[in-house]
């Protein structure tokens, strides 16, 4: 329909400007801490506003070509865009509207000690350079605006660096997202010089004719450094550090958007720029998606710290998004077009929904965070009462994220059921019995989400607060709720009327595959691979709502008594109740520990203090149930080791000798001529 | 598993016929309490037992109500583990210090309309105990007591009787 492309460089252009001037109006209002935080977020949602409508109108067929030769060396700035492109700036826009409308209200309390004209500038980068990832169209600009985006995040990162955890997690991203440029950069270099291109339209067509063990070294290469940016395991160690120590808007959006740039380059590699690989690749993904799914919830379960534990879900989420993203290269190798593209498309949805409910998920952490000063979910809890607004936000954002119907996450995940339960069509039995791990983690993955998500819920919201803070928690400002209704209202719109996306996601799809998805979908109703599995989730949610409504009204009708009689809780007659009296995280997550404890190694340690006449009186009890990071243990820590050993090693020539030095300038000189000639 | 299977087929019923002699009124008075308890509640009767500082001896027989002579679970009547789900309290003992502020947290709790039985001589007037330290006095100095039933301790039968009274104070 827009084929107009001045209107979509118009959108493009508007864009940058607003997000310049968002930056440079942040840094040049430095001397107003209340001004750069209006003008920095204030421009940064125009920003976003407008690059929304830019993903809409890309996704309904706009297209863009746009070189600036000068700005950067070998092929200049080459930006354009795609069906696949748009979409994924239309989720980065979905994520950022409603964060930097958060952000007016959450930084207000960091203007004392913190500079808001610094905020408020990386947040505006950090924000364009995602925008501008899935646009760029050479390589040198691809990894400019990853470098960009990288940066300004992690000085987003290191906004509380008075806290010395703050700075360890800061420095642990810095090293894993450089990690993964150093991956990238190689993958990118190989392919350039065996393709002869530095543009990535060029790709496609050439990669065809490379040798397969160059595909395949490109493929890991890239996997490794999208993976680590899409934080699957065991590249994911940065991302339970990073996204709780960032102030909660920049959370939200590296959890919930950030990643899934990585997720972009992914489906860039596997579908655009090798085409179809042998079914090693699609193995090899789906099988990281059902380890990280399974895993990431694990982790996620037994965390006590709020934020963490969301962003353990941000593993696990990046996993389903993986599962749906490696059975459609399983399809796609096997010759089911059909499918493939329908495990495209759920692999899509999931990566949408995911914005929406986990960035509501942060912003909700966040106003506990902002009214408690606390992320410990031992110290929560009776915030319904005090929150009542956010608590009900959070609580739809709970239900969305456990796929529970008629919230988003269920149809995305109803979806990705649906493709990896069709691999019965695939007739190699190595395949089949991948697919059937990859339906096992994903079933086992969202029992155990619901579990995850009751225990958040639960512990920070329900019951009595369980310390000062939580007593005296007040609800935030208008702001920060706005941005976490809106969010909310994202998530039940895209759960009961999935038509209004799976439309120009079969569009997208089409592109990138070829082939129509093996479905059919109307207002009402979704029907996957023939008449496999059915689904109508507009009825659904009228249904639930009904039954909601038709209780009180049933009681009504038949003539129950109406009076009320308020009474405190029963707690079984006792005189006083506490908080201490109540379910904590810690026991709530303690089945599981027990369960899985081969995975999470638990230290158990009892500490009992008895008083020094006589051993039937006890002083204090100290338990400690901490659960070891096996990939720390097991990976990086030798890795870290060798590393040093190494750096130690190397240290031998750093001998601080100015004599050597002339020798090993001497000897440079000599092996340079010698090679030169 | 072979044996244990064998020993299952091999065990004939072991359970044994009414004999005339019994006590026939505790079916009639059961099954009295139970269309009273239908009318007024709406459903059959659930019972919370709260021992406010007896000696256990009532404990025992109203214990007995639950045994396969009586078993009176046959008619509907069913003993709940919180008041919250009870529509009549039988309260034994007298009210000790410890368990007044319990006690009244329980009726409370329990949702109306409800019932209220005093069960035993302690929890009519303190039996042996009366004017001891710790002893607050009778039920119905802490609770409205809908009837009283009398004995050290009282049959099976005079609880059921305590119960049908109870229900028939206020049709």
């Amino acid at each position: 329909m827009i084929t107009d492309s001045t209107l979509m460089v118009d959108l493009f252009l508007l864009t940058l400007a607003c997000f310049g001037v968002g930056a440079l109006g942040a840094l040049s209002a430095a001397g107003s801490p209340a001004l750069a935080r209006i003008v920095g977020h204030v421009s940064a949602l125009l920003g976003a506003i407008s690059a929304l409508t830019f993903g809409v109108a890309g996704l309904v067929g706009g297209t863009m070509e746009l070189n600036i030769p000068d700005l950067l060396p070998v092929g200049g700035a080459a930006f354009g865009v795609d069906r696949l492109s748009a979409f994924f700036v239309l989720v980065i826009a979905v994520g950022a509207i409603p964060a930097a409308l958060y952000a007016i209200g959450y930084t207000r309390e960091y203007a004392e000690k913190h500079s808001l004209a610094g905020i408020g500038f990386a947040f505006n980068i950090f924000i364009v350079g995602m925008i501008l990832i899935p646009l760029a169209r050479n390589v040198l600009t691809f990894l400019a605006l990853w470098e960009l985006m990288s940066l300004a995040s992690y000085f987003l990162v290191i906004t509380e660096h008075e806290r010395e955890d703050t700075l360890s997690a800061g420095w642990v991203y810095f090293v894993m997202t450089h990690a993964g440029f150093a991956a990238l950069f190689l993958g990118f270099l190989l392919l350039a010089q065996t393709t002869g291109s530095m543009h990535f339209a060029e790709w496609s067509a050439a990669a065809a004719h490379l040798g397969p063990d160059t595909r395949n070294l490109v493929f890991v290469l890239l996997g490794i450094g999208f993976g680590s940016k899409a934080g699957v395991i065991p590249l994911h160690i940065w991302l339970p550090r990073a996204h709780p120590a960032a102030p909660s808007h920049v959370s939200a959006l590296m959890s919930g958007v950030m990643i899934k740039v990585g997720v972009y380059g992914l489906l860039r590699v596997a579908f655009d720029w090798l085409g179809a690989g042998p079914l090693w690749w699609g193995g090899m993904m789906l099988i990281v998606g059902a380890v990280s799914g399974v895993l990431g919830v694990l982790y996620a379960l037994v965390d006590p710290d709020l934020k963490r534990l969301l962003a353990y879900s941000s593993v696990e989420n990046i996993g389903i998004i993986l599962l749906g993203a490696g059975a459609a290269m399983l399809f796609q190798a096997t010759q089911l077009s059909g499918l493939a593209a329908l495990a495209l498309v759920a692999t899509l949805y999931h990566t949408l929904n995911h914005a929406a409910f986990k960035s509501l998920l942060f912003m909700g952490a966040g106003a506990v965070l902002h009214a408690t000063h606390t992320r410990n979910m031992e110290e929560l809890g009776g915030l319904i009462k005090r929150m009542p607004q956010t608590a009900a936000l959070f609580l739809v954002g709970s239900l969305a994220i456990a796929a529970l119907p008629p919230f988003n996450g269920f149809i995305s995940e109803w979806l990705t059921f649906q493709a990896l339960l069709s691999s019965f069509q695939i007739s190699a039995h190595t395949v089949n019995l991948i697919f059937a791990l990859g339906v096992a983690a994903l079933a086992l993955t969202s029992g155990l989400a619901v579990a995850c998500f009751v225990r958040a819920f639960g512990i920070t919201f329900l019951a009595l607060p369980r310390s000062d803070r939580a007593e005296h928690a007040r609800e935030v400002e208008w702001t920060m709720r706005a941005a976490m209704a809106l969010l909310a209202l994202v998530c039940i719109v895209l759960g009961v009327a999935p038509s209004l996306v799976l439309t120009p996601l079969e569009a997208i799809v089409f592109d990138l595959t070829g082939a129509h998805a093996d479905m059919r979908f109307n207002l009402t109703a979704v029907v996957a691979n023939g008449e496999f599995g059915w689904v109508a989730p507009l009825w659904i949610g009228l249904g639930l709502v009904m039954f909601l409504l038709a209780i009180p009204l049933a009681l009504r009708l038949l003539g129950a008594n109406q009076r009320q009689r308020f009474y405190e809780t029963w707690g079984c007659g006792r005189a006083l109740q506490t908080a201490r009296f109540e379910y904590t995280a810690t026991a709530f997550a303690n089945p599981f520990k027990r369960v899985f404890t081969v995975l999470y190694r638990p230290i158990k340690d009892l500490d009992i203090e008895f008083h020094p006449e006589s051993r039937y009186f006890v002083r204090t009890i100290e338990y400690y149930n901490e659960g070891r990071l096996i990939f720390e243990d097991a990976i990086y820590r030798p890795l870290l080791g060798v590393i040093e050993t190494l750096a130690r090693r190397a240290r031998v020539l750093q001998s601080g000798n100015v004599h050597s030095y002339l020798v090993y300038i001497l000897v440079a000189l000599v092996a340079l001529l010698i090679f030169a000639v | 598993m072979a044996s244990l299977l064998r020993q299952i087929l091999k065990t004939p019923v072991v359970t044994e016929a009414l004999k005339p002699d019994d006590d026939p009124q505790i079916d009639i008075l059961a099954r009295q309490i139970d269309e009273r308890a239908r009318k007024r509640f709406g459903r059959s009767l659930h019972i919370r037992e709260v021992d406010a500082g007896s000696c256990n001896g009532c404990e025992l027989e109203i214990g007995a109500l639950n045994n396969p002579y009586y078993d009176i679970e046959r008619f509907g009547m069913h003993f709940v583990a919180s008041p919250r789900h009870a529509d009549c309290l039988l309260v034994t003992g007298p009210v000790t210090r410890n368990m007044a502020d319990p006690l009244k947290r329980t009726y409370e709790a329990t949702p109306g309309p409800k019932i209220v039985v005093a069960v035993g001589d302690c929890a009519h007037n303190c039996g042996v105990f009366v004017g001891g330290y710790g002893v607050v006095g009778p039920v119905s100095a802490v609770l409205p007591v809908d009837a009283v039933v009398h004995g050290c301790p009282p049959e099976p039968r005079v609880i059921l009787l305590g119960i049908l009274a109870a229900l028939e104070k206020r049709p």
